[in-house]
């Protein structure tokens, strides 16, 4: 076990999702719903789960959409219905995880959130996140999939200074 | 964030003018530089820099531990001195040894925290630090600089006014690190504390510091004193390359609100009615300054020297118009038949002339929250949008070959961000998807006729989604989105490094390629043991 700082907890999580073939924009989310999970002491079995088929990322992430949209459009309380223990855990992280004021409740298998889009969300942030070796060499492996190996010319031309700098 | 509504009469320029790439290239420091606002702070307080350690060798090597007060905390500043041969020194980041390393530490450190520090500060990118190390850095020696520096102090004498004045640093640093970055702690642990609440406000306060170290230790080897006006004329160095570049994208809410505070600035100086004769006086001291500034400032590249040269030329030229305006507003407006690099110089002499109109805006440039943006109604009201806000991004063809040259990419090796050739590289397939204009064009061409749920259009077609986020971003800020196309072949990094770099205060660019400058911090800030609100004015500064 190691501790991680929040802001490299997260960017190995978009990297992560990116290496599974997530877009941009979920690999974003699912990087901060990952940080979050993890401060939040979330089980971390169901997020390399989810990681195995970006599908489920996506399918998170459009739940996640539906909800933010009914609740710009007045929805004082969205509810969400999800069976598996594991992508309820995932779904209550990413709602979370949302930069505006989240109000969650669990009931069973339905999760309700009162989303304030206008607010900023005023969850604190631990200053240390503690990952398992295991959990942290899977999110590596997928994230050292975006890294475009080194060469002579992408190291001569594709990069910045000179090679020696004396002056 | 403050409202984007101007708080003066004059409007602000359009951030179709502002945020091309030719202009950002040509950007100059303010008072609202993050290294400028952390400096009136120190000197509002007085602050003091005190070593509290010195174990340091007759030939430089070893580590010594600074101390500041801000606003009621201790920040130290751990400096490791290395014995360095000259075949490893290099400004890259694919480097694995420098002449110095340093940690910015929150409080006082103690011995077991000197320990750690001392054995992974030098590893940079391969160590491993903790929540009290807020900013990691390391530095390479101007090795002219500092040779002349130590022999003349040696022999008893100053060194070389001219070399100060063409160098302007003892050493420049390679890599800044903050927020998060090797176990370091994140941002959001010290943005709520007076000082450094501001964007890079504590890499800034690690470069001061660093500066500071500098000068002690050119001193301590060459067995002499510096005369003090030529202590405050050597700065920081740094040298940066393509990693800086990507932020300016990936960051849209901050890049926002540093171009909107900086020209909510001008438009608020522009409205100022009267050019008082102190104001006209103000106004011709700091062109003076610039233009001595200018005459002082050479470059080895030919073409960037040349634009300097001319810069220098049209400034001479232009500054007769200080007397003949009758109005800041009209002072303005005789610029805009000049080049961006003037109209940029003169953007900042307005903002540096009035402080009591600008400084306040220092409070909005951060972003604590990420973009708080209401969804589109659905794929209608984002087509509005984006016909609004993105013209600049639907009228290019993405397929040719010349508007999609270049890819950005992260290396296996170094982690670091580089540019390919989309049509000669491998890595293609991995690019970083900092093209924000051809996504937003993409997303245009697969809207449906008729409007639907955006979750519905988003379910479908995920690959949009990062796309939809940009134009929901850039409704409700303006300034967030750079208005080139960042893959084109005419596209170069290196005006997005000038305006990042500006915004941190930088000074005496010197573009080594369209990929990576070397520059100059903190040359003619007050020294750490005189800061005081007297010593503040040190905007363009020249040796003489």
């Amino acid at each position: 076990m190691k501790s991680w700082s929040w802001t490299e907890t997260q960017a190995l999580g978009v990297r992560a999702a990116s290496g599974a073939g997530v877009p941009p924009a979920q690999a974003l989310a699912f990087g901060a719903m990952l940080a979050r999970h993890l401060a939040d002491d979330g089980a971390e079995a169901p997020l390399m789960r989810a990681l195995t088929a970006p599908d489920a990322v996506l399918g998170l992430a459009h739940r996640v959409e539906t909800v933010v949209e009914q609740a710009s459009v007045g929805g004082n309380s969205v509810t969400v219905e999800e069976a598996d223990a594991g992508q309820r855990a995932l779904l209550i992280s990413w709602l979370s995880a949302l930069p505006c004021e989240a109000d969650l409740s669990v009931t069973g298998n339905t999760i309700t959130a009162k989303l304030d889009l206008a607010a900023p969300s005023l969850r604190s942030r631990p200053a240390r996140i503690t990952l398992s070796d295991d959990l942290a060499a899977d999110l590596h492996a997928l994230a050292s999939k975006t890294y475009v190996p080194d060469s002579d010319t992408s190291r001569a031309s594709g990069a910045g200074a000179g090679l020696m700098e004396l002056d | 964030m403050k409202d984007f509504a101007p708080a003066a009469a004059v409007p602000l320029r359009a951030p179709g003018e502002v945020l091309r790439l030719a202009r950002m290239g040509a950007m100059m420091p303010t008072r609202l530089s993050f290294l400028r606002t952390l400096l009136r702070r120190l000197c509002a307080e007085r602050a003091r820099i005190t070593r509290t350690h010195w174990q340091m060798s007759a030939e430089g090597h070893g580590h010594a531990v600074y101390a500041i007060p801000l606003a009621g905390h201790t920040y130290s500043l751990v400096a490791i001195s290395n014995d360095l041969p000259d075949d490893q020194r290099s400004d890259r980041v694919i480097a694995t040894a420098w002449d110095a390393a340093f940690v910015l530490f929150d409080g006082t450190p103690g011995a077991e925290d000197i320990a750690r520090i001392k054995a992974q500060a030098p590893k940079q990118e391969a160590g491993r630090f903790g929540p009290r190390d807020l900013v990691l850095s390391r530095a390479n020696k101007s090795v002219r600089m500092w040779d002349a520096t130590v022999s003349a102090l040696h022999a008893g004498r100053q060194p070389d006014r001219a070399m100060i004045r063409d160098i302007g640093y003892l050493m420049r640093t390679t890599a800044v690190y903050g927020n998060g970055k090797f176990g370091i702690a994140d941002r959001h642990l010290i943005a709520d504390r007076p000082g450094l609440g501001g964007p890079f406000a504590a890499e800034m306060l690690a470069v001061y510091m660093i500066r500071h170290f500098t000068l002690d230790l050119v001193q301590h080897v060459g067995g002499g004193t510096l005369d003090r006006d030529l202590a405050q004329h050597l700065g920081i160095g740094n040298a940066t390359g393509l990693g800086m570049a990507p932020f300016l994208v990936t960051h849209p809410v901050l890049l926002h609100n540093w171009l909107h505070a900086r020209e909510t600035a001008l438009a608020r100086v522009r409205a100022v009615a009267e050019m008082s004769p102190d104001i006209r006086t103000r106004l011709h001291s700091l062109a003076a300054r610039a233009a001595a500034h200018l005459a002082e400032w050479h470059v080895p590249a030919p073409d960037h020297d040349a634009t300097l040269r001319q810069l220098e030329t049209d400034w001479h030229r232009f500054r007769p118009q200080i007397d003949a305006a009758q109005s800041i507003d009209a002072l303005w407006q005789a610029a805009q038949s000049q080049s961006a690099a003037l109209q940029e110089l003169l953007a900042a002499l307005l903002i540096e002339a009035f402080p009591e109109h600008v400084d306040d805006l220092a409070d909005s440039m951060g972003d604590a929250h990420g973009p708080l943006v209401q969804p589109f109604a659905d794929t209608g009201a984002l087509q509005l949008a984006i016909g609004r806000d993105w013209a600049w991004a639907l009228g290019c063809d993405y397929a040719q070959a010349d508007a999609c040259k270049r890819f950005w990419y992260v290396s296996a090796d170094k982690l670091e961000p580089r540019l390919g050739d989309r049509f000669a590289d491998a890595g293609a397939a991995l690019e970083t998807p900092l093209d924000i204009a051809r996504r937003v064009a993409a997303l245009f061409a697969a809207l449906p006729p008729q409007a639907q749920p955006l979750s519905t259009f988003l379910r479908d077609h995920p690959e949009h989604a990062m796309a939809v986020q940009r134009v929901a971003v850039l409704a409700h800020h303006p300034y967030a989105e750079i208005r080139d196309n960042l893959i084109a072949a005419t596209c170069r990094p290196i005006d997005m490094l000038r305006c990042k770099l500006s915004f941190f205060g930088a000074t005496k660019f010197d573009p080594k390629s369209d990929l990576w400058t070397r520059i100059t911090l903190a040359q003619g800030a007050p020294l750490g043991d005189a800061l005081s609100p007297e010593g503040e004015d040190w905007w363009l500064p020249v040796l003489g």
